[in-house]
């Protein structure tokens, strides 16, 4: 399943501001562009887009928040 | 490494400078605190200072940065960073997360939830095993909470850790706010879950608090967002009285706060309800048991 790439293009979403606008405009343009497997490339096509949008600003909250102490 | 406590169910709290004082104060009525082993890795003396703490009140290692669970392998040097702790003092227990924390070359600052397939379970295996080499012995495991469902998973959440901690030895942190975060947001029963969840390797337990939040696209939506910067809610409570009836180990249970900290005297107050919480989960065992041994004589 070279889960390792799908860690990565996450880790990417949840800390690239851009990079998830751009996958949330166009998903297919995206993940056309990186090594991932029609199965993956379908697998992340369908997140659940809000539930991402959640979790990546949980994420950077987290990280702001550290660094403010 | 201390041995898996056999004793009496025992409560303790997250240590926070902010509440320093109290806890040393009121230690009569704490039994553990719980060290973030991040915090104290960057020079020898807040090192040293653990063991001062140690001499006072047992000590158990909470890491948040290693990610353990994924299919990326462990960067030894961190865990032996954490092991150099062990230098200084002799925690009673060490714990880490069903979670990732980096990939690609990226920091995500906050505990992700892997996809939930069998390279993650080989993976996870494999860097808890490298983790106890180094430190020598397992860490619990916590449940995390996540705000998104994992591609590309084959496994639910609590087959994916199941299958985990069976093949890894390793025992459970169980976050009870956790689970009912998870459960809320993906529509699932929280008791029936708590039920389903491996309590035979349930040693450790965090209570915390959260706050609902809109759903960014769709205003009829709402999730409960896992912060740790609120109180203990009822469901919480009432988990731990279910799990405490359930589970044939004592539990340490340790009351979580990372920020928004009310008076200390409100959180001492938190961990007197987890206690009669437990309490009354313990008695609801005992009759239980009872009852079996007479239907047994009958």
């Amino acid at each position: 399943m070279n889960t390792p790439e799908v860690e990565s293009f996450l880790a990417r979403l949840y800390t690239d501001e851009n990079f998830l606008a751009r996958f949330l405009d166009s998903p297919g343009e995206v993940l056309e562009r990186e090594k991932l497997s029609t199965e993956q490339r379908a697998a992340l096509a369908a997140i659940d887009r809000s539930e991402l949008v959640l979790a990546a600003n949980s994420y950077r909250h987290k990280r702001d928040s550290r660094k403010s102490r | 490494m201390a041995a898996a406590h056999r004793g009496s169910d025992r409560f303790g709290l997250s240590w926070r400078p902010e509440y320093a004082a109290g806890i040393l104060c009121h230690a009569d009525e704490i039994d553990i605190v719980e060290i973030i082993a991040d915090n104290f890795l960057r020079d020898g003396a807040s090192a040293r200072s653990l063991r001062t703490l140690s001499a006072q009140i047992p000590i158990t290692l909470h890491s948040v940065a290693l990610g353990l669970a994924s299919s990326i392998p462990l960067e030894t040097k961190r865990v032996e960073r954490i092991a150099r702790l062990f230098d200084h003092f002799a925690p009673v227990s060490w714990s880490e997360h069903f979670a990732f924390v980096r990939a690609g070359g990226r920091e995500i600052g906050h505990l992700a939830a892997p996809p939930r397939n069998d390279e993650t379970i080989e993976g996870t295996i494999r860097n808890v095993r490298i983790a106890e080499r180094i430190i020598g012995g397992a860490p619990l495991l916590e449940n995390i909470a996540t705000l998104i469902t994992p591609p590309l998973s084959t496994y639910g959440e609590w087959a994916w850790m199941d299958h985990i901690v069976g093949a890894a030895s390793c025992d459970l942190l169980l976050d009870l706010h956790n689970l009912l975060a998870n459960c809320v947001n993906g529509g699932h029963d929280p008791e029936q879950t708590l039920r389903r969840t491996p309590l035979h390797r349930v040693r450790v337990v965090h209570l915390s608090g959260g706050k609902w939040i809109k759903n960014p696209i769709d205003p009829e939506r709402r999730h409960l967002l896992d912060d740790h910067l609120h109180d203990v809610p009822d469901e919480v409570y009432e988990l731990l009285a279910t799990l405490a009836e359930l589970c044939p180990n004592p539990l340490t249970v340790i009351i979580e706060r990372d920020g928004n900290f009310p008076a200390f005297e409100i959180v001492l107050d938190q961990l007197r309800r987890a206690k009669t919480a437990v309490a009354a989960g313990r008695a609801g065992r005992m009759k239980s048991r009872a009852m079996e041994m007479c239907l047994e004589h009958a």
